[in-house]
């Protein structure tokens, strides 16, 4: 009942700020409720076991005015194998709140953000993990530093923009979570701080993260990375070095659209061929939701971009590590949505 | 019980009438931003439009590919959450919506 009454003051307040916000701004957007998000289906042979796994992840964006947003994105996964092996599929849905956040635009040099929100580490988390963004289905090894133990905070975070000239832009977030064990906001107690630069002319981001993790055992966790995209050719490199108390790792990855070859180019030019090598490294043993034995990576992939936001994914990869080495295959597809929730101006 | 129900959700309902009706200076903002857009002839709109590709090039796609198409009707939405989440200056934002809704 309650939750009833709060979310209709909600969509009443988005829609009286939003006229007002909108004659502020001399253009046509508009400020609606909208429904944003991915969803998959990835068939995956891991060592021989195949996996179905369909995924869908909204995110729901309620403005009020231009100013301030409340969003939430939710995640559904089914993991589906063969009973027996060779039965029929079964398994199971899981779901979750990825995260859901106020965020308080006040200026360019600060936005607020309380809430449950995803924690600002490296390049994955915040940027690159969602379904139809990901340019391989796996997150990278070292992916669980930084980002332990659910993903996401539990607190407030401030972030923006430090200094913007025409030749760099510095950027910044630091954030404090609490330690949470409420159902679906679940979190540990960190802090922490993610900056980057960026180089407009020359098309390259370099950025690090730190995050001090306050629950015992109390570690520190660092991230480097880089990322850049020539402007002369459709290539996109990016690369990330981790590190904590129990491992370390690093990956490279690069993604090349073939919009520059002369054969066939209305076909071609959509294909996307991907790669990654990344390599992991336990520390003092691993554990602690951290690998315990060295790991090797090396994956290709290609990617075939259809028209309104669908996407063919596939990938291949060889896992390596002391025990056993195993062949990965990845093939499914992704969509992109963004529908307005409510009538607005066209 | 079913009082408490039923008042709620007569509360919602008026709340999402009285929301949806035109608010203050709704329609007056129409009627302002069109006369804007015809004006919008000038060099500095033109520039800030630029300026606004330039913007999504060097910002969006560091991450991901533009979609394919985006309703303007949204566009005010996706903008701020993308400001949020790429940690963009007011500047850029106003660049952006110059150039995806002008």
């Amino acid at each position: 009942m309650k939750l009833w009454l709060v979310a209709g003051c909600l969509l009443f307040c988005t829609l009286r700020f939003s006229a007002q916000d909108v004659e502020a701004d001399s253009t046509h957007a508009g400020y609606i409720p909208t429904l944003s998000g991915g969803l998959g289906y990835i068939y995956n042979v891991n060592g021989g076991t195949p996996t179905l796994s369909p995924a869908i992840n909204p995110v729901l964006l309620l403005p009020i005015g231009s100013h301030v947003l409340v969003e939430s994105r939710a995640g559904f996964v089914g993991v589906f194998q063969r009973r027996n092996g060779t039965g029929d599929y079964t398994g199971q849905v899981f779901s979750g709140i990825d995260y859901v956040q106020w965020d308080w635009l006040a200026n360019t040099h600060a936005m607020v953000v309380a809430g449950k929100y995803l924690l600002p580490f490296g390049l994955y988390s915040e940027r690159l993990e969602p379904i139809w963004i990901a340019t391989f289905q796996d997150l990278p090894i070292d992916f669980p530093i930084g980002t332990r133990t659910t993903g996401a905070g539990v607190g407030g975070e401030l972030r923006g923009v430090v200094k913007q000239t025409d030749s760099y832009s510095v950027q910044y977030a630091v954030y404090y979570s609490v330690h949470s064990n409420v159902y679906l906001l679940s979190a540990a107690r960190t802090t922490g701080v993610d900056t980057s630069v960026y180089f407009p002319n020359q098309r390259v981001e370099v950025g690090i993260s730190y995050q001090r993790y306050l629950d015992k055992p109390q570690v520190n966790s660092e991230a480097a990375y880089v990322s850049w995209q020539p402007s002369q050719v459709p290539l996109d490199l990016k690369a990330e070095y981790d590190r904590t108390l129990y491992g370390q790792g690093y990956w490279i990855q690069a993604s090349y659209m073939l919009s520059q070859v002369p054969v066939a180019n209305s076909f071609v030019k959509s294909v996307e061929v991907v790669g990654r090598m990344q390599q992991y490294f336990p520390r003092h043993g691993g554990g602690n939701g951290f690998s315990t034995v060295n790991q090797q990576r090396p994956e290709v992939g290609l990617n075939y971009y259809l028209h309104d936001n669908w996407r063919i994914i596939s990938s291949y990869e060889r896992r390596y590590t002391p025990t056993k080495d195993v062949n990965v295959w990845y093939v499914g597809f992704t969509y992109r949505f963004l529908w307005p929730l409510w009538l607005g101006r066209k | 019980m079913q009082k408490t129900k039923s008042l709620g959700t007569a509360v919602l309902i008026a709340v999402i009438v009285v929301g949806a009706s035109p608010g203050p200076g709704q329609v007056v903002a129409g009627a302002k931003t069109a006369k804007q857009v015809t004006a919008a002839g000038s060099a500095s709109q033109k520039a800030a439009r630029k300026s606004g590709e330039q913007v999504f090039t060097d910002n969006c796609s560091r991450c991901h590919k533009p979609p394919m198409s985006i309703s303007p009707r949204v566009t005010g939405t996706v903008i701020m959450h993308m400001r949020v989440r790429a940690k963009l200056s007011r500047q850029d934002e106003q660049a952006l919506l110059h150039y995806l809704a002008p």
